[in-house]
């Protein structure tokens, strides 16, 4: 797994070509070989959250592949709009799973539907509270990129049916 | 009251049992020197630090109240009642709380037992800067330029233009009840001033109890320098040399090292001599220290006297080879200082910095949270005075003091070497801290030169330092390989390691600190 996609303190940087000398898993504390000699860090964090506190700072760095990242910039692109928002697909592939009905009430965060990309069970949340409109897919249907998943209202808005 | 014996001679200790009437690092320091003692110490804690570690390390502990400063370590009647409990003889108030409050040395005498300090009424006398002021004037210590009197709350614009004509400007007003930088305000045109005045009485009212300002000139540049004393019963009387406490933020130490680079040996003479004449002033025994500003022509200034141990004293014990605490601790029992000690000459240059959970980037805002990792300096010449051994939640209701790192070497470029070898070694994990800002500090040309004043952290840090993009890619190299190691290390479980719930190892780091926080 050499293709992460690194974000340190908002900007998209490239891992330095260093080596982790020694790293203690039960508290982070980390020696970091580079050209410079050795650093002492803490690493800190869980999937694609990560703190490093490396010279007395602490760096917020976003650790992440490609797939991660396309997904997170769908959820904040959807969440930053408001009125009725179409939910698509960020990836190519195969929907396997509808967990949700026209009509039904979601609350953010909810679990929409599934789609299979590269192998992988990606589950499409809810970017905001709001009612179910127009469900486009169903299990079985290919989708490509930017294909219309389902549409989402606000929850108070009459639904076309 | 409890006898006061001679002196040590007859290897006895001082005292059987001393309360610790504070918390955090001071309380650790001034257990230990029991300990060396042979006296045995009593803690009291509030109940969010029942396993904090002062009260660990006590002989015993009392609990006195809730987290909630006022109803616990400000609170007279309740440590009283546990000195009671304990059957202890004297107190130690440490630094902050009440260790400047005449009322509870009033009380802790009253109560029969002895208080850890100078006289109460030393602390009444100089307490308050105003009056301390009045007391510098009448023995001829130098004061800053400007009115020894209370300024009058309603001061008009036309009573302020004629009152800053006689000052000069920039001005300070300061609160007669002061410290730590509260109520002070600088003040460059009279048209300032009345609002000013009122910021500045509301901010010590509700500090401190008391609204009164007073005003003087503002000099700049300018160094702070302080002078330690320590004093015995029967007029022994030693001034121990000076700290340089010139590195601060929000007129707040956060360095402080000794001999200050900026005093020459004539200068040094005069300051010693001023805080002398103070200390002969009063009613003085046990440890003080006369704070002076120094303008640019080396003169110096009398700006307070601090009735009780500062938090920066270990820089003096490593430059003296004295224990401060120890010899506090003795002349409050009656013991004399000897010879060797109102001899002592200072050797070496020692530097204490100030580790903080505040945020340097943010204009040291304090922080709250969770230390996740901890790892303290080791070696020759470094020693670390901390109420933190390992993991550990910070409470918001105390000082955010983390740490005291010093350092000593045989002269100020060594010292400042050992001081960038040992920040080296710090690692602090869960909550940013003050330790960026003192790695930038060891390589400022200004720091390195000695030639700097009150004005470092404004001129030359703030806001703080861009982001290195070397630095940057490192910090991107450690987190893929924290990613990496919680991936492959998931389905295992490593020495020291908790697995996780559902989530199997992942949140190696995190589910760790959980554990040893709760432990």
């Amino acid at each position: 797994m050499s293709d992460y996609e690194y974000v340190v303190d908002g900007d998209p940087v490239d891992a330095a070509t260093s080596a982790v000398a020694w790293l203690d898993r039960a508290t982070g504390l980390a020696w970091i070989a580079s050209s410079a000699g050795r650093s002492l860090a803490v690493v800190e964090g869980s999937g694609d959250s990560w703190w490093v506190t490396i010279g007395g700072r602490r760096i917020s760095v976003t650790v992440r592949t490609w797939r991660e990242r396309v997904l997170a910039e769908a959820e904040v692109a959807a969440a930053a709009s408001g009125g009725a928002i179409d939910v698509t697909a960020t990836l190519p592939g195969l929907v396997v799973v509808v967990a949700v009905a026209t009509g039904d009430t979601v609350v953010a965060g909810q679990s929409l539907l599934t789609v299979e990309a590269m192998k992988m069970q990606n589950e499409v949340r809810a970017p905001r509270d709001g009612r179910v409109g127009t469900v486009a897919v169903a299990p079985g249907t290919a989708v490509a990129t930017g294909a219309l998943l389902l549409r989402l209202e606000e929850a108070g808005e009459a639904g076309p049916g | 009251m409890t006898s006061l014996r001679k002196d040590g001679r007859d290897g006895r200790p001082p005292f059987g049992r001393v309360l610790v009437a504070n918390r955090g690092e001071i309380a650790v320091r001034i257990i230990r020197a029991c300990r060396e003692l042979g006296i045995e110490s009593v803690a009291v804690h509030s109940d969010i630090d029942a396993n904090a570690t002062h009260a660990q390390m006590a002989d015993r502990a009392e609990l006195i109240g809730p987290a909630s400063p006022a109803a616990s370590y400000l609170d007279i009647a309740a440590i009283l009642d546990a000195a009671r409990r304990s059957g202890a003889e004297a107190v130690h108030p440490g630094y902050g709380f009440l260790s400047e409050d005449v009322r509870f040395a009033r009380a802790v005498e009253d109560a029969g037992l002895v208080f850890i300090g100078p006289p109460p009424a030393t602390l009444e006398a100089l307490g308050n800067k105003l009056a301390a002021r009045h007391v510098a004037v009448g023995v001829g210590v130098p004061v800053v330029p400007g009115r020894s009197v209370a300024l009058a709350a309603d001061l008009g614009l036309e009573a302020a233009s004629a009152l800053l004509a006689e000052v000069g400007t920039p001005a300070m007003l300061k609160a007669a009840a002061g410290g730590g930088g509260r109520g002070m305000r600088r003040i460059d045109d009279a048209g300032e001033l009345p609002d000013a005045l009122a910021a500045a009485s509301r901010e010590a009212l509700s500090a401190f109890g008391d609204g009164t300002i007073y005003v003087e000139r503002f000099i700049s540049p300018a160094r702070h320098v302080e002078v330690q004393l320590l004093g015995d019963r029967h007029g022994g009387l030693v001034a121990l040399g000076e700290r340089d406490c010139s590195v601060q933020r929000r007129h707040q130490k956060l360095v402080e090292e000794s001999p200050s680079p900026a005093v020459d040996p004539e200068t040094r003479a005069a300051m010693l001599a001023s805080a002398m004449r103070m200390a002969r002033s009063v009613d003085f025994h046990n440890a003080a220290t006369v704070e002076f500003l120094l303008d640019g022509s080396g003169h110096h200034y009398f700006l307070e006297m601090n009735t009780r141990l500062q938090v920066e004293h270990g820089v003096t014990e490593l430059v003296s080879g004295l224990d401060l605490v120890a010899w506090q601790i003795r002349v409050a029992a009656g013991e004399r200082l000897p010879q060797a000690v109102l001899q002592a000459q200072p050797r070496g240059h020692a530097i204490e910095v100030r580790l903080y959970a505040e945020d340097p980037w943010q204009d040291f805002r304090p922080v709250a949270g969770d230390v996740t990792a901890w790892r303290m300096p080791e070696g020759p010449g470094v020693r670390v005075d901390t109420g933190i051994t390992g993991p550990a939640s910070l409470p918001s209701q105390y000082d955010p003091l983390l740490a005291k790192l010093l350092v000593w070497a045989e002269d100020r470029p060594r010292a400042i070497a050992r001081l960038r070898r040992a920040l080296d070694e710090t690692a602090i994990g869960g909550v940013q801290t003050d330790h960026g800002f003192l790695r930038w500090l060891v390589d400022d040309e200004a720091f390195a030169s000695g030639a700097y004043d009150t004005g470092l952290i404004v001129d030359r840090w703030s806001p703080g330092p861009a982001l290195d993009a070397g630095i940057a890619r490192l910090a991107a190299a450690a987190a893929g390989a924290g990613r990496l190691s919680a991936k492959t290390g998931g389905a295992r479980t490593a020495p020291g390691v908790t697995p996780g719930g559902a989530d199997g190892g992942r949140e190696w780091a995190r589910q760790a600190r959980r554990e040893a926080v709760n432990r």
